[in-house]
């Protein structure tokens, strides 16, 4: 086989391969093109869900200015008496949360009552 | 299965009736709740756990047999208040009397036991005729068990009485052994021995309220510490107390979110003091003006009103205060009024609460009345309970802090940490005009006119002592302050002085002179 045979053979050899990797690339393309066309969700017409939904009319509650200012009373004396009890939702920390105390306040008081020593142990 | 099930719920069922429907119905008639009602009313709902609820008494003399109810006339255990876990016993009256027995000591010695080693409140609703007679030297034995954990748990846990029916005879040591007393106004007295007893050895005539009502203990004697309405209301109060104080001795009060400004001033605070130093003024207006809106709970506000004692809360921090009342006998402190500022400064101390002491006291009270019944030892407990005392301490003086009063209350040599006096203060060993005539007795005895001389002496004695600033340049105060910057400058210095720890010299206790 002359040098020019060789050539020709490896030309059409690397056309025939580098051809067949564009087809198939093309065809990937072509394949995937179609699966986004069929995943996509169907367009919505023009306007539609855009709108924000109504809130459904309310009807005005009456209510006395007397019974309103009872109510407003009410609420404020228990969040009074909440916040003077110190329940849990007007707290800042729980008792003895381990957040609150820090180590030298903790060991200091260690310190301070190692003299009691209960029977028996 | 079935059978051993259905006896144990008709023995809860009896349990839960106490001692039956016509003895509940009287109970009521009196205007009292039963002991399940009130815990009902004190704890968290569906948070109560009982212990105890089927024991019944073991004695068949006089007749006793045939009395056995489940409970034995009381009802303990654990539950929740406002999230909180504490330890209850609750007096049921509908049993017997709530009479005092030897299986009733078990109960609360066992939910003494527990709050002890979980280091959690107790809490007793008290309402009982006594001792229960027929069981002769037990229950009498029963008692001192009850004593003794009270004593062990003194200053270790919380331990709060509410005093909701009679408590007579020995019974009253218990609640007297614990923090804090609640009387329930019309159906609470306590007393040792009653008005027949006492008619009979002393020959005393006096009613039962005249003896040991909620008004004699709450403003008399100092053995109450709150007065309250009615039962509804002293079981608020109990919650409410409870609320400025931490579980055990080794840890803090529930911290409130502030809701104050933590830099407010209040202008009013700056004419608060009269210009006339002997006019009088509230100092509750003080507390109230410093101190987060609304948090101030006084105790013992009726007893020695010449001292105010209580908690509040500074952005939202729990602290302890100890004030004299100038409105009151000047200020002037006596007996009573040291018994109360003694007692609250150790209860404080016990609980790891700031002191915060506003200072007007023109000296202890003089008089041979005091003297004999022992001034200078009950004045003595105070200067023991502030210099024993390792919480951050820090004194205002508002205006005079005249001689030893000055010593005692909270002065930098009772191991307080901060000083602040108001531009109104007055720090001397005594009063201008006694300091005038001992110091110049011989030139105004001398002198053409004495009472111009004393005038100008007195003038000039004004003008050396009655200021703060001598005391500030000596360095006995460590800060002259305008009186609306109390509570930031309170806030800020609370702030760093929060985690301070102080050690005592290690001993087996004190020799305070009580």
């Amino acid at each position: 086989m002359t040098l020019a045979e060789r050539l020709t053979t490896g030309l059409n050899i690397t056309i025939l391969g580098m051809g067949l990797v564009f087809v198939l690339l093309v065809l990937l393309w072509a394949l995937l093109t179609v699966m986004l066309r069929l995943d996509r969700p169907p367009a919505r017409e023009a306007g539609e869900g855009i709108a924000p939904a109504q809130p459904a009319a309310r009807k005005p509650v009456k209510l006395p200015p007397e019974l309103l200012s009872a109510i407003a009373v009410a609420v404020f004396t228990h969040q009074a008496v909440l916040r003077k009890q110190a329940a849990p939702s007007m707290r800042s920390h729980w008792p003895g949360s381990i957040l609150f105390a820090s180590r030298w306040v903790a060991g200091g008081r260690h310190q301070q009552t190692q003299n009691w020593h209960p029977r028996g142990r | 299965m079935s059978d051993y099930l259905t006896t144990l719920r008709e023995l809860r069922e009896k349990a839960l009736k106490g001692g039956g429907p016509k003895r509940i119905e009287q109970q009521h008639e009196r205007g009292k709740l039963t002991a399940r009602e009130r815990l009902a009313l004190l704890l968290d709902e569906g948070s109560f756990q009982e212990f105890g609820a089927l024991a019944t008494h073991n004695i068949t003399d006089f007749g006793m047999a045939d009395q056995r109810y489940p409970g034995d006339g009381i009802v303990t255990g654990l539950g929740k208040i406002n999230g909180r876990r504490v330890a209850v016993f609750a007096q049921d009256f509908t049993v017997m009397g709530g009479s005092f027995s030897e299986v009733q000591s078990h109960k609360i010695c066992r939910i003494q036991d527990l709050a002890l080693e979980s280091g959690i409140p107790l809490i007793g609703l008290n309402d009982s005729g006594g001792a229960r007679i027929q069981e002769g030297v037990r229950s009498l034995a029963a008692y001192g068990e009850v004593f003794q954990r009270n004593v062990l748990a003194s200053g270790v846990v919380p331990q709060i009485s509410v005093m909701l029916g009679p408590c007579a005879g020995g019974a009253v040591y218990s609640p007297a052994l614990t923090d804090f007393v609640i009387m329930a106004r019309d159906t609470s007295f306590m007393f040792l021995t009653g008005p027949e007893v006492i008619k009979a050895v002393t020959g005393e005539d006096v009613n039962v309220a005249n003896l040991g009502g909620p008004l004699i203990h709450n403003c008399r004697s100092g053995v109450a510490h709150f007065l309250a309405a009615n039962e509804h209301a002293a079981i608020s109060m109990a919650k409410l107390l409870l609320s400025y104080l931490p579980q055990n001795n080794t840890e803090d009060p529930p911290q409130v979110a502030p809701y104050d400004p933590a830099d407010r001033m209040e202008e009013s605070l700056n004419s608060v003091v009269p210009a006339n130093e002997n006019e009088p003024y509230d100092m509750h207006l003080v507390i109230d003006a410093i101190f987060d809106r609304d948090s101030f709970l006084e105790v013992h506000s009726c007893y020695a009103p010449n001292a105010v004692v209580g908690f509040a809360r500074l952005d939202g921090q729990a602290v302890g205060i100890v004030a004299n009342q100038p409105a009151h006998m000047s200020g002037a402190l006596d007996i009573d009024a040291s018994d109360k500022i003694s007692r609250f400064i150790r209860i404080c101390d016990a609980y790891s609460i700031p002191l915060i002491t506003f200072v007007d006291c023109p000296g202890f009270l003089p008089g041979v009345d005091q003297e004999y019944h022992g001034v200078i030892r009950h004045g003595a407990k105070i200067i023991y309970a502030y210099t024993e005392a390792t919480v951050p301490k820090i004194s205002i003086v508002t205006r005079k802090a005249m001689g030893g009063s000055y010593v005692a209350m909270s002065s930098k040599q009772m191991r307080n940490d901060l000083a602040y006096a108001w531009p109104t203060a007055q720090i001397a060993v005594m009063g201008a005009e006694g300091a005038v005539r001992i110091l110049f007795r011989q030139e105004l005895s001398k002198a053409e006119d004495p009472a111009a001389m004393e005038r100008k002496y007195i003038q000039e004695y004004r003008e050396m002592f009655f200021n703060p600033f001598r005391a500030a340049d000596l360095g006995q105060i460590d800060e002259v302050i305008e009186p609306r910057e109390t509570r930031p400058r309170l806030i800020r210095a609370l702030e760093v002085l929060r985690t301070k720890v102080q050690q005592n010299p290690t001993k087996k206790h004190g020799l305070m002179p009580v």
